[in-house]
């Protein structure tokens, strides 16, 4: 049985290049079809932040990308309830569908992977 | 057991000697290294092109040491690599840099090496921010 | 199946302690290395905070860390652990999660 791997992404997609390099991981286990999933925790949390216009910073749009996680078979995707309340966003209008997570789920969510990386 | 160990920080970060401590800790301890993996600022710690002080710690030249004593599969991450500057010859000439610094024991791969590495692995432990 | 959570970073620089305090599960550890183990630092709130993690939650420092920073009076609950004890905890707990 393959192992599964949970990706924790902790950085908003504009302050370096962690956020995109946390989507690179996801996205290279799901071309080989490995069980994954993502959590976006504190600031990662500003990647499901809709509209957003990477165009002005002249950066890549990393939130475009991470719409292509369900074609690469990526669909556990899973935000922090905290994480989105201290940041002021609604968790109903978040730009991907994620499983909107309290503390407990949390902690019970990551015990359920064999392998864990934070970003 | 069997570790891949990833690392995130440069060879000047306290986190690089930790790291390399646990990894010799690892070996002397009758476990195995299944892969080394170097990904975001850990790509630094394969350049050939870091001088250090005659006091301070030569880690980059530690790890490659280490990788190669012990004949240890020690991955850059490539676009980690390409972003970073840290190049081999056939990505220099590739994209016309003026110099290849990947120091010997490392080479150059994607992502997927890291995947590979976790599914044969027992544990992954990873090293690193800022 | 418990997680060894690995934090290398100030407490007092950024959020990471106290996200890692949220969730850590109960039989879950926590291993302080670099200048994390400034959380052991007696008289401020992170101290206070590692006190209060339910004693079911085991809290390891790395001691070359402690004694490069000259920590006294620590916790009483602390196991400070050379990098043998390191690579055991590694293996005794199901999986590591660095906040890196």
């Amino acid at each position: 049985m393959a192992r599964s791997m949970l990706i924790i992404t902790r950085q908003s997609p504009w302050s370096g290049p962690s956020a995109r390099e946390a989507l690179d991981i996801a996205l290279a286990g799901g071309a080989f079809e490995l069980p994954l999933g993502i959590l976006f925790l504190d600031d990662g949390v500003f990647q499901l932040v809709q509209a957003q216009q990477a165009g002005q910073l002249q950066q890549k749009d990393v939130t475009a990308n991470l719409q292509a996680l369900p074609m690469f078979g990526v669909e556990s995707l899973y935000a922090a309830q905290r994480s989105l309340q201290e940041r002021g966003l609604d968790q109903n209008a978040l730009s991907l569908p994620v499983e909107v997570l309290d503390d407990t789920a949390l902690r019970a969510l990551i015990n359920r992977y064999d392998h864990v990386i934070t970003l | 057991m069997k570790f891949v160990i990833a690392l995130f920080s440069p060879a000047h970060s306290p986190v690089s000697r930790r790291a390399l401590r646990f990894a010799e800790t690892v070996l002397a301890g009758g476990h195995e290294i299944t892969r080394l993996f170097l990904y975001q600022d850990g790509v630094h710690i394969a350049s050939a092109n870091i001088v250090t002080a005659q006091d301070e710690l030569d880690l980059a030249g530690e790890w490659e040491r280490f990788v190669r004593s012990h004949a240890l599969d020690g991955v850059v991450c490539i676009a980690a690599g390409l972003r970073r500057g840290v190049l081999d010859e056939q990505e220099a000439k590739r994209h016309s840099c003026p110099a290849a610094n990947l120091l010997p024991a490392w080479e150059l791969s994607g992502l997927g090496q890291l995947h590979e590495a976790a599914q044969q692995a027992d544990r992954l432990v990873c090293f690193g921010g800022h | 199946m418990a997680t060894l959570h690995l934090l290398s970073h100030s407490p007092f620089a950024d959020s990471r302690l106290a996200s890692c305090l949220q969730l850590l599960a109960a039989e879950d550890a926590l291993l302080l290395s670099g200048d994390a183990v400034y959380a052991l630092q007696a008289g401020t709130a992170q101290r206070q905070a590692l006190e209060l993690m339910p004693g079911s939650i085991a809290l390891f420092a790395l001691e070359e860390d402690v004694v490069a920073r000259g920590l006294a009076a620590l916790p009483e609950r602390l196991q400070a652990i050379d990098y043998a004890g390191f690579v055991e905890l590694c293996c005794r707990y199901d999986r590591t999660n660095a906040w890196l």
